[in-house]
């Protein structure tokens, strides 16, 4: 007999859907699986095999053949479970084949017949919905999370055994969806309070927060680069209902905290130094997300970037302009998303110790390598530069400064102001060029003041636009529709400038 | 290479033709042309020009020797002239253009003929705060024998022309024996005695040059002893900016260092050091750390 069951497919973070198709038939026993499966898939053989005995049902001792369609799309990993033992129950008739129809299945199992959580569960219930399933049954772990995409029911599942129950009025209920407020309120993780002195630092990171921009923070060992890169999170805006479906359902395809609800705060990453391409944007057999894609509506903080492989840095640099990496393979080419927001820190030179110190015993060579990094590829998508400096013992001893959360209200007010001007989930520092006339109007006095910082700093087209987009954000921050020459001054003070 | 500056030409005996070339007597070039600010090279006066040069191959001592003279006797007000050749030249230029001074290169092909070409960025950088001369025509490529030829050019210019490091022979010892027999000064800076490239400077010095110790040394004898300065004066400052230029003077070379000793907002501090560094009171590195120009506020 044959019998059919719908699964997903993970590919990057989207769901393919792929038909379990399985025949039991006269012959020697056997059970062979088709339609380019990997080894986790192939394995799924004994685990059906094991979990089908210990869960009451009979493993037909005949020949069975399972297939995964379409046959051109590799498979991984264990998540079709499931599925095949969905399958392999209607076709040996123990199960109705009709209780398949319209749903679809995603489970890893346990030999004694429980269900495992599978990374994806969000991405593949949506899929669902769009493909017209009326259910998908998930492991129970996982539903909150399947919850969260419309269309389609969620049934959690415990067992194998309970897939008798499906379409009865045993079948399990879904649990309540889990509850999202936005809630700008809470700052997420350290707070900027402890940042003691430094206050054009702190300055920097609010103009940076406010727009979007990316920052280079460049200063010897102690300054507090690392300190203050990790309390950016804390001053940015919650993510909108979309854009945290968008981080978990990210989260969710690199197996990352499947049992979490909507996420209050943005992704921060810091992947150290060493990291490959392949780990920085993505790569591998089969392809996975890299920390640019973790970090997306987020935060991704490279410490050290000069330490950075060059190739490495290289790779960065179609995220950082196109907002998604594009991994292309032989037989198919996959897309993640990726709009984060770059922080970068390094130190003055190799050594750390910087020239000015007098104690640099860096060689001239050494030094114009490790900077040529820093103007390298990131270059042009770093819209401020900021030296630190160590804070004096007088600084460290003086009072906290404000904290977080009210460097907090001017960001999200600011942010609002250029959502109203852009549309939903927009920012200054992805203005592009056609509009940067339009958004970016110069009030009578900061005209004359830029075409000065044109004549006399020797601005560039790209420097002139950077500094366009961030006097925007920073007339923003005054909630004043119009750039004053104040505001390009500081603009013109903070952004980053070119190699000499 | 299709976007050249526009050149500009200057006859022997039409205005604007610098006097110092006519020393030269049969020597001095008929025809100069130019790009860049030909009002510069027009109202050059001898004795606020000094022509810095040396080797191709420098150690990063002459690198940072060089770069410091270009940017202090730039910032003094003085008019750095020199090669734009690798090295040394490139240096003294940089130095000067970090000083915010104009600086003048004097090239062996045409004005608009980058040359090295690795430069370009050099190039277009002088040709925004000073100029490039010489006697050849636009567009004619350099030749080997053009080099030694435009020293004497740059001899001429300067009313004194310092040595940073030169091998024994080399190009800048022509330009220094030029600059003697035309009654010039020559300085040279004192290196290891164990290095190549500092055998002529040294060798200079051995037989007679002033050794240049640091800027001063020139000033001392182009402006007077004691002199730090040729007298340039920027626009008259507001009270607060002129404050903030002083701390910058007295060692705030971070906008924070700046903010935390004024106690001014940072926003603010933001805004008086761009409105100074457009003044050409201060000036900025790659890495965002401020210093004092020489420029003087008016009295």
């Amino acid at each position: 007999m044959l019998a059919a069951a719908r699964s997903f497919a993970l590919i990057g973070v989207e769901a393919r859907e792929v038909q379990v198709e399985v025949h039991v038939g006269p012959g020697l026993p056997a059970f062979s699986l088709v339609g380019l499966p990997d080894a986790a898939v192939r394995e799924s053989r004994e685990r059906v095999r094991a979990a089908l005995v210990n869960s009451g049902f009979k493993f037909p001792q005949q020949r069975i053949t399972a297939n995964l369609a379409p046959a051109d799309l590799r498979k991984a990993g264990p998540s079709f479970d499931l599925a095949i033992a969905a399958a392999l129950l209607a076709a040996s008739e123990q199960l109705e084949p009709r209780r398949l129809e319209r749903l679809a299945l995603a489970g890893e199992l346990a030999l004694d017949g429980s269900i495992r959580p599978v990374p994806g569960t969000l991405a593949m219930a949506e899929a669902a919905g769009r493909r017209g399933s009326e259910a998908i049954a998930v492991p129970s772990a996982n539903a909150p999370e399947a919850m969260l995409a419309e269309g389609a029911r969620v049934i959690p599942l415990e067992r194998l055994a309970e897939l008798a129950s499906l379409g009865t009025d045993q079948e399990p209920e879904p649990p309540p969806a889990p509850g999202w407020g936005p809630n700008n309120a809470r700052p997420a993780g350290p707070d900027l309070a402890d940042l003691r002195g430094q206050p054009y630092l702190r300055y920097a990171l609010e103009v940076a927060a406010a727009g979007g921009h990316s920052v280079l923070i460049v200063g010897p060992p102690g300054a507090g680069k690392s300190l203050a890169a990790r309390r950016l999170p804390s001053i940015l805006p919650s993510p909108s209902r979309s854009e945290a479906l968008e981080v978990l359902r990210i989260a969710s395809a690199s197996g990352r905290s499947p049992r979490l609800g909507l996420p209050a705060a943005r992704p921060f990453r810091a992947p150290h130094h060493t990291i490959s391409t392949a780990g920085l944007v993505g790569g591998g057999s089969p392809p996975r997300p890299g920390e640019v894609t973790l970090a997306h509506r987020g935060v991704l903080f490279l410490d050290e970037l000069g330490e950075f492989s060059r190739e490495a840095l290289e790779a960065l640099r179609q995220p950082l302009e196109e907002g998604r990496v594009t991994i292309v393979r032989a037989r198919h080419a996959i897309e993640l998303p990726c709009r984060f927001m770059l922080i970068a820190a390094s130190n003055p030179c190799p050594c750390g110790r910087g020239e000015e110190s007098g104690e640099c015993e860096c060689q001239p060579a050494s030094v114009r390598r490790y900077r040529a990094k820093l103007s390298g590829a990131l270059a042009d998508r770093i819209d401020i530069a900021i030296s630190v400096e160590r804070p004096t013992a007088e600084q460290m001893a003086a009072a906290p400064a404000t904290d977080s959360a009210s460097v907090r209200e001017r960001v999200v007010a600011a942010r609002e102001l250029q959502e109203r001007r852009m549309g939903p989930g927009r920012c200054n520092a992805e203005i592009g060029l056609a509009e940067l006339r339009r958004v970016c109007r110069l009030g009578a006095t900061a005209k004359p003041l830029l075409a000065d910082g044109h004549a006399t700093l020797g601005l560039s087209g790209r420097g002139h636009d950077r500094v366009l987009r961030l006097s925007r954000t920073i007339a923003d921050l005054d909630g004043s529709e119009r750039v004053s020459d104040d505001h390009v001054a500081k603009a013109l003070t903070l952004r980053r400038r070119g190699p000499r | 290479m299709n976007d050249r500056a526009p050149v500009w030409e200057l006859g022997q005996g039409e205005r604007g033709y610098p006097r110092s070339l006519l020393h030269l007597g049969d020597d001095a070039p008929g025809q100069l042309f130019g790009c860049g600010d030909r009002e510069l090279v027009g109202g050059l006066a001898m004795d606020h020009t000094v022509t810095i040069v040396g080797s191709r191959r420098p150690s990063s001592y002459g690198l940072r020797v060089a770069e410091e003279l270009g940017r202090v006797l730039a910032g003094a007000g003085l008019v750095v002239v020199s090669g734009m050749a690798r090295g040394i030249d490139a240096a003294a230029h940089r130095g000067a253009l970090a000083g915010g001074g104009p600086t003048i290169a004097v090239l062996g092909g045409g004005p608009d003929v980058v040359y090295p070409a690795s430069e370009r960025r050099l190039y277009s950088d002088i040709l925004r705060a000073g100029a490039a001369i010489s006697e050849a025509p636009p567009g004619r490529r350099p030749e080997s024998w053009s080099f030694p030829v435009r020293n004497r050019i740059m001899a001429a210019l300067g009313a004194m022309t310092v040595v940073v490091e030169a091998a024994q022979p080399s190009g800048s010892l022509i330009t220094a024996r030029k600059a003697l027999e035309l009654g010039r000064g020559v300085g040279a800076v004192p290196g290891p005695v164990t290095s190549r490239v500092s055998e002529g400077a040294n060798g200079l010095i051995a037989d007679g040059a002033p050794p240049i110790r640091d800027a001063q040394d020139v000033l001392d004898r182009l402006l007077g002893v004691g002199m730090t300065e040729a007298g340039r004066r920027g626009p008259a400052l507001e009270t607060s900016l002129a404050r903030v230029a002083e701390l910058v003077e007295l060692g705030s070379r971070s906008c924070d260092g700046l903010a935390t000793a004024s106690g001014m907002a940072p926003g603010e501090a933001a805004v008086a050091l761009a409105r100074l560094e457009l003044l050409g009171y201060v000036s900025v590195d790659a890495d965002g750390r401020y210093a004092r120009t020489a420029l003087l506020p008016p009295d």
